[in-house]
């Protein structure tokens, strides 16, 4: 059973009022190491300069958008591996498609709930202690 | 650039009959970059934010109003003015604006009866933190006191007006029914992906 504590997670989303809710969501769940990025591009350089374990990212961020940066960093051997959980609105069906072509591990839909959350990202990583 | 962008406060009707209006209800929200485009709503412990890029010529307004903070944590209930404000913006942004540029007027957020819970305060007070942390231009409105509003917004010219209601105004005793409502923060299971 993985400890949310030993998970090292970085956010990504270009909207800082959305970026703090999820950081409070993980610290609830139980998350300590959480890192954020503003767009696509500032999260994939911080994956490749210090990876993590899971990318929540957003779909809509200005330079380099979730599909562009789940794509990155799928195609890139050192980040390949990272878990990736998308952050959708409900009209996004098509291009959740598409993210799971590309690799997305799992999603959310906003506006979410601590335990919605937690559960997506239990799927992914099984039940966390 | 615009330079006539500008929040009005009239007390009289003033209702363009030309303009193609749009009304707004409770968890919903509208973008435009049609020149007749008039967006309305109708508030009273809610809040509308309209928000305007004046180099694009875009604009939209949302209306949205926080579950009542009694019943769980802050963050919560944030999560519905979040969402709300993130699909404006996103709107306007897919639509050719910029985030540096949003200009934004906020509207509600009223107490409109004494004995119950300020809501609207709290309302208002999320707004403008919301302005604040996301470095947004603020360019006024009128948030809290007790009478309800009626607000038009020009979203390409960047104009707004707000319309006072008395408490005896028809539209403030039956006001609109929404058609829709923000999703569900559990509907995130209703697509089987994975």
């Amino acid at each position: 059973m993985p400890a949310a504590k030993n998970i090292s997670v970085m956010i990504a989303d270009d909207q800082a009022s959305m970026r703090s809710l999820i950081r409070n969501s993980l610290e609830q769940i139980g998350f300590v190491d959480i890192r954020e990025a503003r767009d696509g591009e500032e999260c994939l350089r911080g994956v490749i300069t210090r990876p993590a374990n899971l990318v929540i990212s957003d779909f809509n961020m200005p330079n380099l958008d979730g599909i562009g940066l789940l794509r990155s960093i799928r195609v890139h051997p050192p980040t390949s591996k990272i878990a990736f959980i998308m952050l959708t609105g409900r009209t996004d069906i098509e291009l959740l498609k598409r993210a799971k072509e590309y690799g997305v591990n799992n999603y959310v839909v906003k506006p979410f709930t601590v335990a919605g959350l937690k559960e997506r990202i239990e799927a992914v990583f099984g039940k966390l202690s | 650039m615009n330079g006539a962008a500008r929040a009005l406060v009239s007390t009289g009707d003033g209702l363009d009959p030309c303009a193609r209006r749009i009304h707004i209800v409770q968890g919903e929200y509208e973008v435009s970059r049609d020149p007749n485009v008039v967006l309305t709503t109708l508030l009273g412990s809610c809040v509308a934010a309209c928000i305007h890029d004046p180099v694009a010529g875009i604009g939209g307004m949302n209306h949205f109003l926080l579950p009542d903070a009694d019943g769980g944590s802050d963050s919560e209930h944030m999560r519905y003015g979040v969402n709300s404000m993130e699909l404006l913006i996103n709107g306007i942004l897919k639509l050719g604006g910029r985030r540096d540029r949003l200009h934004v007027w906020l509207f509600g957020g009223a107490r409109l009866f004494d004995r119950l819970t300020d809501i609207g305060s709290k309302n208002a007070d999320f707004a403008e933190a919301f302005i604040r942390r996301e470095e947004l231009i603020p360019m006024g409105g009128s948030l809290r006191g007790s009478k309800a509003r009626r607000i038009q917004f020009w979203p390409v010219a960047g104009r707004a007006r707000q319309l006072l209601l008395s408490k005896a105004d028809p539209a403030v005793l039956n006001p609109p029914v929404p058609t829709q409502v923000l999703p569900s923060a559990e509907a995130g299971s209703d697509v089987e992906l994975f």
